[in-house]
């Protein structure tokens, strides 16, 4: 979604962002479930309006990555170049259901489980920029090419919900 | 703290649905940001225009460390992004533990504009800037 740019405000090291009753839709599984079987009563294309609040707050740690293309096929993820930092974030929510019928608030934070901020380009500014850059050596930051994996952090044991985003669990 | 694996994705992940953690139409948005036109394939959904960066040797893997972490190509600016893990309470006492995927996005992308207000819609590339969040 589109937000204000007022939402958010960066600062050498944090990146925070504020908004309030921003409209979504809760539509029960992720990624959206593709018809037929309806579980649990619900139907895979229920959409329910709802609306969500909430402050998060991104912080840089360590240093730099310079990451330039390794790759020029458009449908690579290592297609684009920037400075990317590794990052924490924590933040806090709330949402209801705009018929009033559920709410509910919360927090979350990284936990060790993998963040990045920074700086990027992709798409038509690759070029443009890669030779902007391409006489600038040097820097105290580390350069690799985004196809290296050198200076992962680990982020522990991590399980891979059957979805979108593999995380840290534990579950008592 | 009560978890239920079964409603780890509800409360944001689900309610991520709207942006689906990908770029979806932005209704009243002249000039429309682009998907990247990559992504990873999640079977049965098909191709999700995202990629997931993280650890190597991680078992299910993360797409690479340095894989691209912007859903919006022809862009230029700031990206953070961070995997996190939390609880919620509903209005009913409920807790729920809670997985979020949140990005955002600010500066300058070429994205899509109407090229001709005669035509079914067809696009021009159009400069423009902005601020954006998946959730």
């Amino acid at each position: 979604m589109k937000v204000p740019d007022s939402a958010v405000q960066i600062s050498d090291d944090t990146l925070t962002i504020h908004l309030t009753d921003v409209p979504v839709v809760d539509a029960f599984t992720f990624p959206p479930a593709l018809p037929p079987a309806p579980e649990n009563g619900i139907s895979p294309v229920t959409l329910i309006p709802a609306r969500i609040s909430f402050d998060i707050t991104y912080t840089k740690s360590g240093t730099p990555r310079q990451i330039r293309p390794a790759s020029r096929d458009p449908l690579s993820p290592l297609n684009w170049g920037g400075e990317m930092w590794d990052a924490t974030n924590s933040g806090t929510f709330s949402l209801h259901y705009n018929d009033g019928s559920f709410s509910a608030s919360g927090d979350f934070s990284s936990q060790g489980n993998f963040g990045e901020m920074g700086t990027e380009h992709n798409g038509v500014f690759v070029d443009h920029d890669e030779k902007s850059a391409s006489g600038i050596g040097g820097g105290k930051s580390s350069e690799v090419q985004a196809q290296t994996s050198q200076g992962a952090k680990q982020a522990g044991k991590t399980v891979l919900l059957k979805g979108h985003v593999p995380v840290k669990l534990t579950i008592e | 703290m009560r978890s239920s694996l079964g409603l780890l994705v509800a409360v944001f992940f689900v309610f991520t649905a709207l942006a689906n953690a990908q770029i979806d139409p932005i209704p009243n948005l002249t000039v429309q940001p682009i998907p990247v036109p990559g992504g990873d394939l999640l079977p049965p959904y098909g191709l999700f225009n995202q990629f997931l960066p993280g650890p190597s040797n991680q078992n299910p893997p993360f797409d690479p460390l340095n894989a691209e972490p912007n859903g919006i190509t022809n862009f230029r600016g700031v990206a953070a992004m961070g995997y996190t893990f939390g609880s919620a309470t509903d209005n009913h006492g409920t807790v729920y533990g809670v997985i979020t995927d949140i990005r955002v996005y600010q500066g300058e992308y070429v994205g899509g504009e109407t090229a001709n207000a005669n035509s079914a819609g067809a696009t021009k590339s159009v400069r423009s800037r902005g601020t954006f969040v998946e959730i």
